[in-house]
């Protein structure tokens, strides 16, 4: 954009300005509204430039993140339907809340290298983390501290057991997530390490170690899965990657690091327990091995999308650019003011 | 209905129980509160938030802290009530010193000494010299030994004359005692407002001599607020008091104003809360059965089976909140901060100060200044606001010889001077008929000095100018005149008056030179009236062409003659003229007739030249306002001729060829009406023809008009361009600007009187000149500027930035809100439609009150167009008149963007933060962040002229989100605990931003400069212009000619009169689409229907018919 700096034309204040008078205003640029000023006008010179730049950072940018998303490695495995034995299948959500035995076993084929660390995520779908119920019956303060743990107002329905307040109480940490994986890579087992899966500042000041469950689960209904009473909510990382919010109905979980890396061809076999209710809801729950980039997991769309908005400023740079070869418009052409023309001819 | 004051009885008065106080304010210490939150809280705007922060209290529902919505809401009520408390306090305490002035009154033969507040009706209350009238009085004795007295009306009607008054017929001759002891009836009507008309009758009781009937009139009252002027005192009984006066009754209580914007921005937020309801329906009705359906499949979620009765409302009322900040709160208070600021840079501004008297403009209301830029019309009143209110002798010609010619003052012309000094006949003769044919009253200062009072002006001038022509009018004694020429002192007996009609067109005075004991007529009148009578074989030639001459300079003329009179001739003609005075019948007509038998043969002696000095730059700015698509029309209350006059020399309306004056008059309802059919067939045809056609009517034919013609008279002023009303009163000026208001036409109202300040309050925009005439106009107006010229600033430049800025502001807030809520609407349909809010109570909050509202504040500095630029083309005022930039289609085309910036981020952020990065704070985060990108760069691009602080704010803006995040991060109870510090550290976000930016803007940009280019507004074109600095600034298609003097030659208006539409709207900036606005983005090509229909007038007859609300 081509800018000139107006010139302030305060001639005439400079002379009253001279005059001293009590009621005449104090004269400077700002209070005249002549402050110097930057006046860009949109030539086609500066547009379908700028344009042209734009196009020639994304492109490269695109391309750049979708070598990104196509390095990471991923293996997606849906295990919900296939983890009811094939005659509960007419029923499942009476199997899942029945007391049948949940074993089920998976086998993984590795078809690209990864390199550690390999992400273990459950994936499910269809879940409403978000859900204004669900999401706001948690109390931040309890989990913080014990001498908060009566504070268990925003819990309801899940705040107390008998009279006795829950610890954690609400909504979320009592459905927490209770399947569980134990894999092992050609018949030996590969260690999932479920430490340090919990942001850092959770763990430090968002759950104490000195909070430990209390009445958990010991309600009419039982939700998810069970907490360890001796163990400090600092340390119950399940929960607290749980206890994380997700804002989209589809999501992934952190459920732990395999710090070895896995060569192409390898099979890995999961032991799963399959104790999470989904089915009630027809949600899919997923087991996700997953390698990261820079950008972090595997996402097309931010390739995609910067290539298509790269693509489309190019064209519009040549569109504007063939606008300008083939229908030249003199800027600021006095001839187009209407009232410049003659009125008899006035369209 | 009538009333009877009973003069100087308490008592028989009791019933009318009516003190003298006067009150102006608006509320009383008890009912402030209520009446003040009452008038607040009709404001639409201000019930909604109160529902809302009412419904914030219920926290089921209630998505974000009820402080956030508490807090400004209370702060807004608390600014503008005490803002209207203490206005409200200063009118008090002006009413308490007017009310506890004090004054003289007599009660039973004594004199005391009360407030003025104290006065009741029927009092005696006595005035000396120089005293403001407390109440309306009839007059029952002065010192003058024939009853007369003189007042000053200015505060009144606006004219600074001295008026006589008389004491009625029944109380002459009585003597001061008596008059203290004075009793008897009045029979008044009850009180109006009508400063013209006093039809009341009296009757004294005995012992007072006769028990007569006396009828009483205008003349035999004071009325409040004027001033008694050389009389040494009156005394009158009071029959009008406090509020009930005639000042008081046509005092109208000013109204709050609102501006046309306002009520757009109203019309809007009225628009947009439907929006807001069916949204809120939609999704209540979908949370609804979504919760039937999915919600109870949901285990986790343990939604009760059995819900209280007002379950079903739960979630369309919390869809009500999150959707709430639609209507964007901070918008009232970001509107009266830069309406502040609007009303600061009126009163900065140094171009826009007298230079004179070093007074710089003020702007008393503050909240109205985008309604100066879409001003239709202009009601101008005449003296003092166009003129300078001094009428001024510069050139005669006397006997065939031309003075003052050369330096255009004759005082000064030598050649004049040696002729008085040599006693050349024709020149004292002319001499002493500007100094005695006049009905001046010269009244000697404390000085010693003598000063005139003239009931008009140009008498005024002339006798000023003969005084510095040492013919000087000395004193007038009863019947004798006393005029010193060069130390001689020559006396001269009046025997009669032949008074000043507007039919005669000429004034003549008989007197008798007591020297030489000769009779000789004097007249002095418009050439027509004078010419034709000149004496046999005199040679008028060089007379006609001195009037042509200095009419084509503007200058009045009078011509003036003289006769010596045969002593018979005069005393035959003495007893005609006695008889005709007494004649009930036809008087005026008769004592015309008798009047011409003695003005014959009158020998001319020569042609006076006065001028009424226009201010200076008047033409220019009337000139570049009518350019600018206003209508000009003038009111006053003085005399057709002069107004026409002044209407001439002003560029108000063109001389004939071009222009033509349609005269309304009549005295009768159905001469008014011939009279107005006549003049409407003429508009109606001349609509298509480039003429200049006006149309003058007078105050008697007005009232008429409008009472019983209305429609038409409403028709008429709507095909009217120009308008001349002369002779109106106060309350008449204000009824015209009421009929252009009831037509949705914007007013602007200017003038400098007492007289004006019933327009200025009713008009759309009161101005008031600070000039020579008091400061009441200047004290009731909306804006006081100094002169006249500064008008074309005060529109051009500050009405028509103001209404810019307040366009984008206003759109621009609605905007914000509008994305962050559609953001919040589509997270809905993703988290079961229960009403979660995507975003935090902070960011919520913030996002109005930090985040968003600084940058868009600074937009109160942009400047589309440089100043120059509108001076040269006053048409680009025509994007505000008519609204162009904030409108619905303007504003739909901000909800499309908004609409389009919320789905660029909604959806980049939730596939860029999908699977294992969708938490909840951080998506919110990276949500916010996009919108406070996006609005940077809209700022930015909607930016004309980027200064210092322009940058500041912006960048600075976007640095201050992130400082303020940070800080927000770095608190471990916050829910935000780390948040930004992780995003920040991630290439993603950053990646992520980017794209938002480009793929927001990008779309946006590239149709903003294909508009800018191929369909560009002529707000562009000038822009382009300006700033390449192209050909268009020396195009001078407007030749600014500065007229510092009258002397050259006036060229008919061919500036204003070249050829055009005749109609308020011109037609060619019609053509151009109305989508070619400034800020607007969306849909292009919609059909011109929209806006052809908004204007007022399309060149048919039917077009006017539809706009008038009352047809």
């Amino acid at each position: 954009m081509s800018s000139n700096t107006a010139s302030s034309s305060g001639g005439s204040g400079d002379s009253s300005a001279a005059r001293k008078n009590s009621k005449r205003p104090k004269y400077s640029k700002f209070t005249q509204q002549e402050l110097p000023a930057c006046k860009p006008i949109l030539t086609p010179g500066w547009v379908i430039s700028t344009f042209l730049i734009v196009s020639v950072i994304f492109i490269p940018l695109g391309v750049i993140s979708l070598f990104a998303s196509q390095d990471v490695v991923e293996i997606v495995d849906r295990y919900d339907n296939d983890c009811i034995p094939a005659p509960a299948r007419t029923n499942k959500v009476a199997f899942i809340q029945g007391d049948a035995p949940k074993a089920c076993n998976r086998t993984l084929t590795v078809t690209k290298r990864m390199k550690q660390p390999i992400y273990v995520y459950y994936q499910l779908d269809n879940f409403y983390q978000n859900h204004r119920r669900y999401v706001k019956s948690r109390s931040d303060s309890q989990l913080r501290s014990p001498k908060f743990e009566n504070q268990i107002s925003a819990c309801k329905p899940e705040d107390d057991a008998g009279g006795q307040p829950i610890v954690p109480c609400g909504l979320i940490a009592w459905s927490l997530f209770n399947d569980t994986y134990t894999l092992s890579r050609n018949n030996t087992p590969l260690a999932v390490n479920k430490k340090g899966i919990a942001w850092k500042s959770d763990k430090e000041h968002k759950f104490g170690n000195k909070v430990f469950p209390k009445n958990f689960q010991k309600g009419n209904l039982t939700g998810g899965a069970t907490l360890n009473p001796d163990i400090p909510l600092s340390e119950q990382e399940d929960l607290i990657v749980w206890m994380r919010t997700a804002a989209l109905p589809t999501f992934r979980k952190l459920y732990g690091k395999i710090e070895t890396d896995l060569e192409n061809g390898d099979t890995i076999q999961v032991t799963l327990q399959n104790n999470y209710n989904t089915y009630s809801f027809s949600g899919k729950k997923k087991l996700v091995l997953s390698t990261t980039s820079w950008l972090g997991g595997k996402n097309d769309f931010l390739g995609i999308a910067y290539l298509t908005v790269g693509g489309i400023c190019f064209f519009l740079a040549l569109a504007f650019t063939i606008m300008y070869l083939v229908k030249p418009r003199r800027l600021g052409d006095p001839s187009y003011l209407s009232w410049n023309r003659n009125p008899g001819g006035g369209r | 209905m009538k009333r009877f004051v009973y003069i100087n009885d308490d008592e028989a008065s009791k019933e009318l129980s009516c003190d003298n106080r006067i009150s102006n304010t608006k509320y009383t210490l008890w009912n402030f509160l209520p009446k003040n939150l009452w008038e607040q809280f009709s404001r639409f705007m201000n019930q909604y938030f109160l529902l809302i922060a009412c419904l914030q209290l219920w926290s089921l529902i209630t998505p974000v802290n009820p402080a956030s919505t508490w807090g400004p809401l209370i702060f807004i009520f608390a600014v503008s009530a005490s803002k209207e408390a203490w206005d409200d306090y200063h009118r008090f305490l002006s009413d308490k010193k007017a009310n506890e002035k004090e004054v003289w009154i007599v009660k039973q033969g004594i004199k005391k000494h009360i407030q003025a507040q104290e006065i009741q009706v029927g009092n005696i209350v006595w005035l000396r010299e120089n005293d403001e009238v407390p109440c309306d009085l009839v007059l029952l004795g002065t010192s003058d030994p024939q009853g007369v007295c003189y007042v000053e009306t200015a505060a009144l009607d606006g004219e600074t004359d001295l008026k006589t008054r008389v004491i009625p017929s029944a109380c002459v001759g009585i003597d001061l005692e008596l008059l203290h002891r004075m009793k008897g009836v009045l029979e008044c009507p009850v009180p109006d407002k009508d400063i013209r008309r006093f039809d009341a009758n009296m009757r004294l009781f005995p012992p007072f001599i006769d028990n007569d009937v006396c009828s009483l009139t205008i003349k035999n009252t004071l009325l409040q607020s004027c001033y008694l002027r050389n009389t040494e005192w009156a005394c009158g009984v009071s029959v009008y008091t406090g509020n009930q006066t005639k000042l008081g009754m046509s005092r109208g209580i000013a109204e709050p104003k609102l501006t046309a914007m306002d009520a757009m921005i109203d019309k809007l937020t009225g628009a947009i809360f439907v929006f807001q309801i069916v949204v809120v329906m939609v999704l209540g009705v979908a949370g609804n059965v979504w919760k039937d359906t999915e919600a109870r499949k949901q285990w986790y979620v343990q939604y009760p089976e059995k819900a209280p009765w007002y379950e079903l409302l739960v979630i369309p009322l919390r869809f009500e909140l999150l959707c709430s900040i639609m209507i964007p709160i901070s918008i009232k208070v970001s509107l009266d901060l830069v309406k502040g600021l609007y009303a600061k840079f009126i009163e900065w501004d140094v171009e826009m100060v007298d230079q004179e008297t070093g007074t710089a403009s003020y702007a008393a209301n503050t909240a109205i200044s985008e309604d100066l830029g879409q001003v239709e019309y202009i009601l101008t009143d005449k003296t003092g606001t166009l003129t300078d209110n001094k009428m001024i002798f510069r050139r005669c010609c006397i006997g065939g010889t031309f003075y003052g010619n050369e330096n255009g003052d004759a005082l000064k012309d030598a050649h004049l001077l040696s002729a008085i000094t040599s006693g050349s006949t024709d020149v004292i003769r002319f001499l002493t008929v500007m100094a005695i044919c006049n009905t001046v009253i010269p009244v000697r200062g404390k000085a010693g000095d003598i000063v005139y009072k003239a009931q008009s002006q140009d008498e005024e001038a002339l006798v000023i100018a003969a005084a510095r022509l040492h013919m000087v009018f000395v004193g007038k004694n009863a019947n004798f005149l006393e005029i010193r020429l060069n130390g001689s002192t020559i006396r001269y007996e009046v025997l009669e008056i032949l008074e000043f009609t507007s039919d005669r067109k000429r004034m003549s005075v008989v007197v008798k030179d007591c020297q030489d004991g000769k009779i000789i007529l004097l007249s002095k009148g418009a050439d027509e009236s004078i010419l034709p009578y000149a004496c046999a074989g005199q040679q008028t030639r060089t007379i006609t062409e001195a009037v042509e001459h200095y009419a084509q300079l503007g200058l009045r003329t009078l011509c003036l003659a003289w006769r010596e009179l045969e002593e018979d001739e005069y005393l035959e003609w003495s007893v005609k003229f006695k008889e005709a005075s007494s004649v009930l019948v036809d008087r005026e007509w008769r004592i015309a007739e008798v009047c011409q038998k003695l003005e014959h043969d009158l020998y001319i002696l020569g042609v006076t030249a006065i001028e009424d000095r226009l201010q200076d730059g008047v033409p220019e700015t009337i000139e570049i306002l009518r350019k600018a698509g206003i209508n000009f029309w003038m009111l006053t209350g003085d005399k057709q001729n002069t107004a026409i006059q002044i209407a001439l020399s002003c560029n108000f309306i063109s001389p004939e060829p071009k222009g033509q004056l349609l005269l309304i008059d009549g005295k009768t309802e159905e001469d008014v009406s011939r009279s107005l059919e006549r003049v409407l067939l003429t508009m109606r045809t001349t609509t298509s023809e480039p003429k200049d056609v006006a149309f003058v009517i007078d105050g008697w034919a007005l009232e008429i008009a409008v009472k019983h013609y209305r429609k038409d008279f409403v028709e008429l002023a709507i095909l009217s361009r120009t308008a001349i009303c002369c002779r109106v009163t106060p309350s008449q000026k204000a009824q015209l600007v009421e009929i252009l208001k009831s037509c949705d036409y914007r007013t602007l109202a200017i003038g400098d009187g007492g007289n004006d300040v019933r327009m200025i309050q009713q008009a759309d925009i009161g101005v008031g000149i600070s000039g020579r005439e008091g400061l009441q106009a200047a004290r009731a107006a909306d804006y006081s500027i100094g002169r006249f010229r500064f008008l074309k600033r005060l529109i051009l430049v500050h009405g028509r930035y103001s209404y810019n800025r307040t366009a984008f502001l206003s759109q621009y807030s609605f905007y914000k809100s509008l994305l962050i809520c559609f953001i919040q609407i589509f997270f809905s349909f993703i988290s079961g439609v229960s009403g979660t809010s995507l975003f935090n109570s902070v960011s919520l909050m913030a996002y109005n009150v930090f985040y968003t509202s600084v940058p868009v504040l600074v937009s109160v500095i942009d400047k589309d167009l440089s100043e120059a630029s509108v001076m040269q083309h006053p048409q680009i005022l025509f994007y505000c008149q008519a609204g162009r930039l904030l409108n619905p289609s303007t504003f739909a085309g901000w909800f499309g963007r908004s609409l389009f910036h919320a789905i660029v981020v909604f959806v980049i952020t939730i596939h860029a933060y999908a699977n294992e990065k969708s938490e909840m704070e951080e998506l919110g985060m990276v949500a916010l962040s996009g919108c406070i990108w996006l609005q940077a760069f809209v700022v930015a691009q909607e930016t004309n002229s980027f200064t210092v602080l322009q940058h500041l704010s912006i960048w600075g803006n976007l640095v201050g989100f992130y400082v303020i995040n940070f800080l927000f991060s770095a608190i471990p109870s916050s829910g935000m605990y780390t948040i930004m510090f992780r995003l920040c550290s991630q290439p993603c976000y950053w990646i992520t931003m980017f794209l938002i930016v480009g793929a927001g803007m990008g779309p946006i940009f590239a149709l903003k400069y294909y508009r800018y280019t191929y369909r560009p507004s002529k707000i562009n074109i000038l822009q382009q212009a300006e700033r390449t600095g192209g050909p268009i600034l020396t195009l001078g298609n407007i030749e600014t000619q500065p007229r510092t003097t009258l002397e050259e030659e006036v060229s008919p208006l061919s500036i204003i009169t070249q050829p055009k539409n005749r109609s308020p709207v011109y037609e060619p900036l019609l053509s151009d689409s109305p989508n070619a606005t400034r800020r607007s983005f969306g849909p292009t090509g919609t059909p011109l229907e929209f806006f052809q229909s908004q204007s007022r007038l399309s060149s048919s007859s039917s077009g006017y018919s539809r706009n008038c609300k009352d047809n």
